[in-house]
């Protein structure tokens, strides 16, 4: 897949791994952020580039630091909304988070060649996208049409069995990190497939690609399915054909993971490549709980912790933040009730915001601990140094919440 | 143009799988942008007064998968500003690479490098013969070369000034 969508955005007949190609991005996005799109607009103006080429091809996410807490972070929306309407570049915010958002307005085309600074928009690859994060080269499209970049070797893990009640797409990626390890992708991109990647959720796709990274891999792709294509009905913002893998297609690599025996995980600190069994760490003593993030807080993450949370109660004391990922699924969480559950339940309940998954808000003190649905567990990332953060999914930081341990969530799903 | 040349004393050995490079200069100072100040806090978890032991030129060596995590650049901002002049790991996290490329750091992929280097030794990275050589043992290991626009954005000093002389040549042609 990886081949043949680079192969047309370099518009190459074909393109081999190692190939050094010219790729002419079908969309560039970012999110504004302090070092990054501020630097980028300068930069490019001193490169004597005065108007991105083709600007319907970028599109800009305001997400980090919504709502503004300081005038410096209100000066810089302003500088990318002025930006924005000056090169004829979409400026999107208060919709969610970029990567959510950028699927829900189509820039998931399957077959399309998409970059971002963020690695973390590999979650479009759930649409058949390639999605690449290439970090401050990205200003490279916004000077020039094309990136170079190198076709990577494609990796292909197909997943086996079936998921036990309880375990979620967040578990599942990070048990690929266990038994692949955190660098056993580095520099290739990864399709993901098998009868558990058919029956899983858009949801849950997208939760596994956009931690990528952690894998080491440059990206990761599923082929569009009919799941996919009902998805995308009247969001496709590119006329492509999507693209699937030919049935011989060549890998570097096929791995075959069978999760049928897997239980939910934890991620302990301090580095996103520690999954432990949950069962190890049960009855931990946590402070606080966050659910939300591009990697986690959509419909099926909201709609497990309310199954959790259901007439219910937290601990008194304990902090549990939900932060729907996007506007659109907070809207859908209110209608279908999940909203009501949870705030019943004692959660403190966000509007979309990137906000609280790099401690800029709801910031722990030294010697707290969370479970945290995130993308990330290094000390510091959620506030204090000295506090700590455990990866899980939806359902554990629910019922962790109630407990103000960590728990087990299964003997209170299906329960209430 | 051509590669920096690289010859110095390993300053630091990150002989860990995985290292998250932020820990450098701890977490909870990322958002300082004054280079004196992130140079002073450098390695001050591990060994507080490194700054005052780094000479000019000075390289790291990392283990593998070096800089994995979300790394962000104000560690190796700090390094170049004490004067480190490149790393040499085992092999490097994918977004950790492309960033400090970017930068115009030079960042070299030497598997068992871990086994050839320890603190104090010099190494020298001869890129033409695509290998890193440690004069002391006279032993040397192949390097993995860079793809040429990596070479490139790092033979240029990083990605603007390699996308300035990139644009003003295609000007020249045109003109």
């Amino acid at each position: 897949m990886t081949e043949k969508i680079l192969a047309r955005a370099s518009g190459r007949p074909h393109v081999r791994p190692g190939d050094e190609v010219e790729a002419r991005p079908d969309f560039v996005i970012s999110y504004d952020f302090p070092g990054y799109t501020d630097v980028f607009f300068r930069e490019a103006r001193e490169l004597g580039v005065e108007r991105v080429q083709d600007p319907k091809r970028f599109v800009l996410f305001i997400d980090h630091m919504v709502p503004a807490a300081t005038p410096k972070e209100e000066e810089l929306h302003r500088g990318t909304r002025a930006w924005g309407a000056d090169q004829g570049v979409p400026v999107h915010e208060r919709k969610g988070i970029g990567h959510q958002v950028s699927a829900e307005l189509g820039y998931a085309t399957p077959g399309a060649f998409v970059v971002h600074f963020d690695g973390h928009v590999s979650q479009l690859g759930a649409f058949g996208t390639y999605a690449f994060g290439a970090r401050k080269g990205v200003l490279e499209a916004y000077v020039s049409e094309t990136m170079a970049i190198r076709v990577p070797p494609t990796v292909k893990i197909v997943l086996t069995g079936t998921l036990r009640p309880g375990v979620m797409a967040r578990d599942v990626f990070h048990h690929l990190v266990r038994v692949m390890g955190p660098a056993s992708c580095a520099f290739k991109a990864v399709e993901l497939a098998g009868p558990v990647i058919d029956a899983m959720s858009i949801e849950g796709r997208q939760t596994i690609c956009g931690q990528a990274m952690f894998l080491g891999a440059n990206t990761m792709l599923i082929a569009p399915d009919a799941r996919t294509l009902e998805w995308l009905q009247g969001r496709a913002q590119l006329d492509l054909a999507p693209v699937h893998p030919d049935a011989d297609a060549v890998y570097e690599r096929v791995v075959t993971v069978d999760v049928s025996a897997l239980e939910p995980i934890v991620v302990v600190p301090p580095s996103p490549a520690n999954t432990r069994d949950l069962s190890e760490h049960v009855g931990l003593e946590v402070h606080a709980g966050y659910l939300g993030s591009c990697a986690s807080g959509r419909l099926e993450d909201l709609r497990a912790a309310a199954e959790v949370l259901r007439g219910r109660q937290i601990k008194p004391g304990f902090q549990l933040h939900v932060v729907p990922t996007s506007q659109a699924i907070m809207a859908q969480a209110a209608r279908e009730g999940l909203i009501a559950t949870l705030v019943e339940a004692g959660a403190f309940i966000s509007s979309p915001t990137c906000d609280y998954c790099y401690g800029r808000i709801a910031t722990m003190a030294d010697g707290q601990r969370a479970v945290s649905t995130g993308t990330l567990n290094t000390p510091g990332r959620m506030g204090s140094v000295d506090s700590e953060i455990y990866l899980c999914n939806a359902a554990v930081v629910a019922a962790s919440a109630i407990e103000g341990r960590i728990a087990d969530p299964r003997p209170y799903l299906g329960a209430a | 143009m051509a590669l920096p040349h690289l010859r110095g004393r390993v300053a630091w050995v990150f002989d860990e799988d995985d290292f998250d490079i932020d820990l450098i200069i701890g977490v909870r100072n990322i958002k300082i942008t004054d280079l004196d100040e992130l140079a002073r806090l450098a390695m001050g978890d591990r060994e507080p007064g490194f700054a005052a032991t780094v000479q000019r030129g000075d390289l790291l060596v990392g283990g593998r998968n070096f800089g994995y995590g979300h790394p962000h650049y104000p560690a190796m901002r700090a390094m170049r500003h004490l004067g480190i002049a490149g790393v040499v790991a085992e092999s490097f996290s994918p977004g950790f690479f492309r960033g400090e490329i970017s930068m115009g750091f030079p960042l070299v992929t030497c598997p068992g490098i871990l086994g050839l280097a320890a603190r104090g030794d010099v190494l020298e990275v001869e890129w033409a013969a695509a290998e890193v050589r440690h004069p002391a043992s006279s032993r040397a290991l192949p390097l993995q070369p860079l793809a040429d626009s990596e070479r490139q954005t790092l033979e240029a000093g990083g990605l603007l000034p390699y996308l300035k002389a990139r644009r003003s040549r295609a000007q020249g042609v045109h003109s």
